[in-house]
């Protein structure tokens, strides 16, 4: 879980009022980004940050620590989100295969298989895949794209992001791998542009 | 993809990276590694993939609400 969040809930529980507001400017930052990752809208980010920080200054006294408070605020932000106004213009509701999400391309390139041209340092600076990730993610179911945000871009522990999500830790793990394998093969089209003749290569 | 061995493989990556995956199929993927550099060059990308998406950040949020600001000054009065 990410620490930030406890720390901030803890000053928003006692602290003094300069750090509160820094403290409610930093879960604002969180929900309001989240929403932005799973919506990919504005309104309904903005929607989910101020529904989930309502709520979450209702129960700020009821809760026994802050890391139970910290899941809390993920499980309402992730209700929000289920809610939003828009519906994502490109999120089926399918489930995803394994098998179709595995390359059937066989063939590695003369040299042997390369890994990305690009670090992804360089990705997160790039716009084109920064818009390219964002359409990605977009473009999973959302059960899927929400395991994936959780677990590798809000950083919960597998156990937390089953909690979020009230499934088992296997179905987390099972959604986690096929929505990485489904966002890396979006990605790895601008690599194969990218690099000199690359073929992509096969697992 | 190569051969059924690969298939297997692919199914674990994930818990491999993640560092959950059992001991004994742990082991299996790692021999299969040593001969396998698609299935190398594949698991990279995901771990790539995983580490691109640890970088991404929102780039700017709104200043929370005056709603949120009301609600919060109620609940620590």
């Amino acid at each position: 879980m990410n620490a930030q969040i406890e720390q901030a809930i803890e000053i928003l529980r006692s602290g003094s009022p300069r750090d509160v507001e820094h403290a409610l400017e930093t879960l604002q930052g969180v929900v309001y980004g989240f929403g932005m990752k799973v919506c990919g809208s504005h309104e309904d980010a903005q929607d989910t940050a101020q529904e989930t920080l309502i709520r979450l200054a209702r129960q700020l006294k009821d809760f026994p620590d802050a890391r139970a408070l910290s899941v809390w605020l993920y499980k309402v932000a992730k209700s929000q989100c289920l809610m939003s106004r828009r519906k994502s213009k490109f999120a089926p509701t399918q489930m995803l295969s394994l098998d179709d999400l595995m390359p059937k391309d066989a063939i590695a390139s003369p040299d042997g298989p390369k890994s990305w041209e690009v670090t992804p340092e360089e990705i997160v600076l790039n716009h084109e895949l920064r818009s390219r990730l964002e359409d990605a993610i977009l473009a999973l179911p959302k059960h899927y794209r929400l395991v994936l945000i959780l677990r590798d871009m809000e950083q919960l522990d597998t156990r937390e992001v089953a909690e979020v999500m009230g499934i088992s830790e296997d179905t987390a793990k099972m959604r986690l791998h096929r929505a990485r394998v489904f966002v890396r093969n979006a990605l790895a089209g601008y690599h194969r542009q990218g690099a000199e003749g690359g073929r992509e290569s096969h697992a | 993809m190569h051969d059924r061995r690969c298939k297997r493989i692919f199914a674990m990556l994930s818990e491999y990276l993640d560092g959950d995956l059992p001991v004994k199929n742990c082991s299996e993927l790692e021999r299969h590694l040593k001969g396998c550099e698609p299935c190398i060059a594949y698991l990279q990308s995901l771990k790539d993939t995983m580490e691109v998406c640890r970088r991404y950040r929102v780039v700017k949020a709104p200043p929370p609400s005056r709603k949120v600001r009301e609600a919060l000054r109620l609940a620590l009065r």
